[in-house]
């Protein structure tokens, strides 16, 4: 059985009278690279808010399972989830590097010690500057260390974006549609950086180590869902409400639940597959006529529990 | 056409020409005005203006002291403190209402509500609540400066994104060091550029005060020699503020660009 980290049980949510979200039941495992896809305003966002803890659920709970801790229900932002919004991700008052050192900074240091520990803090500082520069050399961007946000290109800001929250080593890494505003080109390039994490993990799984990246992707294009995600889990409003006896939708639920094609960063894209779980998808998810019952697309975890035995 | 943008020499001979206009309409009006009375102080000649810079400089006859000197230490002093006690103020009041629905829900109405009233207009309360010592001058600056900048504090707290502090939480932030390290550091810009506005007004209440009751400063300098009817000096003194003001204005720029390299205010 993988190592689950964040578990959505029954969560529901909602806004005035309008219902969001509706017994949504998700579990994430160590090492997953899900993309969650959906209708306009069917709740994507409200959800990966949810697990940040910056909305949480008003009925229901979200479970973080940190390694080595007990589980604990997500009420507030911390440091164990990473999030990287469309916008606003940067600090435009620090550089690239220091936008990467800034988690290292608050999390191994306080106010008072920077302070009055100043030669310490120096030396200290030294060396979260020098783990910045590593990582952003890994993101491709270590001609970028003294750039202002506003200097850099989307696409660059978000390659930095991604190194402030990986260089924490967050339990699970949120992104809210972090490539919404780029062109197609730097889209890709980013795609490619996030498949490129998606091979450590195979790394470290041949290794016998824990995969050292869980993600969670929200996303309007299903193109890209399919590609970066070794699993998409689709939202939606249309299913079958009004047979369970609603009068109205109470909110949209997970209807689409699969493993997707795993593929390599510098290598082809298999388009017929694609196109395959894209159709699957479109009339699972996206098809307002087609109310079907929540169970009939959501089979991740049975194909797993059959896969295992194989395996062993 | 609108906003069409002219080249940097065109500027900057625009603008020499129009102080080298207005220099020699002075000098026009000036001698208009001694060709009717020849002993006429109220449009000085420059002869009579450079007798007024002397006359400023000079140890007085009475005093045995320099006006300038006297004067630009009491209003000085005055301003000084005043900006500083309510800057101050007004950013421990801004970033609490920023921060805080609570607070700001106390704190908005009456700063709102003080915001309005002109500082000038309240001079008769502070005559009578705090006497016409020094006080009283900090005081008005300080409460003239205060309610309508810690306003300004609180609207650029609320404009940093929840992003951005949803980040800082991920990140490992306390609450203290996302107002510490992520609050204060974006409205920086924004907090400098509140200080220029309010030296302005700062001044108005500070050199009005002086004029009604004050004993030294610039204000009491002026309606001396305004009295009798001798503008050379009220001229340097008003020429004094005019670079004092746009002095303050040049330095905050700079230590704007100094301590924000990352504002662009035309971005903004």
């Amino acid at each position: 059985m993988s190592e689950i980290i964040v578990h959505c049980d029954k969560v529901h949510h909602w806004f005035g009278s309008a219902g969001v979200l509706y017994d949504v039941n998700v579990r994430v495992a160590r090492g997953n690279i899900v993309a969650v896809v959906g209708p306009s305003g069917c709740g994507k966002s409200t959800l990966l808010r949810a697990i940040v803890g910056t909305h949480p659920p008003r009925q229901g709970r979200i479970q973080m399972h940190a390694h080595g801790k007990p589980p604990y229900e997500v009420r507030r932002p911390g440091r164990d989830r990473g999030i990287v919004y469309q916008r606003y991700s940067l600090f435009p008052f620090l550089t690239a590097r220091e936008n990467v050192a800034i988690g290292l900074m608050l999390d191994e240091t306080s106010i008072p010690f920077r302070l009055f520990r100043f030669l310490q803090w120096r030396r200290i500082r030294r060396r979260h500057l020098d783990a910045a520069a590593a990582f952003l050399e890994r993101v491709g961007l270590e001609h970028a260390v003294k750039l202002y946000p506003h200097e850099m290109s989307g696409g660059m800001c978000q390659r930095v974006a991604v190194a402030q929250a990986l260089i924490m080593k967050p339990q699970i890494l949120l992104l809210d549609e972090p490539f919404g505003a780029l062109d197609e080109a730097m889209r890709e390039e980013l795609q490619r950086m996030l498949l490129r994490l998606h091979a450590e993990n195979r790394v470290a799984k041949k290794a016998g180590e824990p995969p050292p990246h869980t993600i969670l992707i929200v996303t309007h294009e299903l193109n890209e869902a399919i590609y970066v995600g070794d699993r998409v889990i689709g939202l939606s409003q249309y299913w079958n409400w009004a047979e369970k006896g609603h009068v109205a939708c109470p909110g949209a639920t997970v209807v689409y639940d699969e493993a997707a094609p795993v593929s390599d960063p510098d290598g082809p894209r298999d388009f017929e597959e694609f196109t395959k779980q894209r159709d699957r998808i479109r009339k699972a998810v996206f098809e307002p006529e087609y109310l079907q019952d929540r169970e009939e697309f959501r089979r991740y975890w049975t194909a797993c529990a059959a896969e295992a035995p194989h395996r062993e | 056409m609108i906003r069409r943008p002219i080249n940097k020499r065109w500027r900057f001979g625009l603008g020499i020409a129009s102080i080298v206009v207005l220099l020699l309409s002075y000098t026009w009006l000036s001698g208009r005005m001694k060709e009717e009375n020849p002993n006429d102080t109220t449009i000085p000649s420059w002869s009579q203006l450079k007798d007024g810079v002397v006359r400023s400089l000079e140890l007085g006859k009475r005093t045995e002291e320099r006006w300038l000197a006297v004067d630009a230490v009491a209003t000085g002093y005055r301003l000084f403190v005043g900006m500083f006690l309510g800057v101050s103020g007004a950013v421990v009041l801004g970033l609490m209402m920023g921060c805080f629905p609570r607070v700001e829900a106390v704190l908005s109405p009456p700063l709102t509500l003080f915001a309005k009233v002109p500082g000038t207009a309240a001079l008769a309360v502070f005559f009578v609540m705090v006497g016409t010592d020094t006080e009283m001058y900090v005081a008005m600056v300080t409460f003239g400066v205060l309610p309508s900048m810690a306003l300004s504090v609180h609207l650029a707290v609320r404009d940093v994104p929840d992003e951005m502090l949803n980040k800082a939480y991920t990140l490992g932030a306390s609450h203290v060091e996302v107002i510490w390290n992520v609050i204060v550091r974006h409205i920086m810009p924004k907090l400098i550029d509140a200080v220029r506005l309010q030296i302005g007004p700062a001044m108005v209440y500070l050199i009005a005060a002086e004029m009604l009751v004050g004993d030294a400063g610039f204000g009491f300098r002026i309606r001396l020699q305004q009295k009798k009817l001798d503008m050379s000096v009220v001229y340097f003194y008003l020429a004094l503020l005019a670079v004092f003001g746009f002095g303050m204005d040049y330095i905050l720029k700079k230590l704007q660009r100094l301590l924000c390299p990352w504002f662009n205010p035309v971005r903004q």
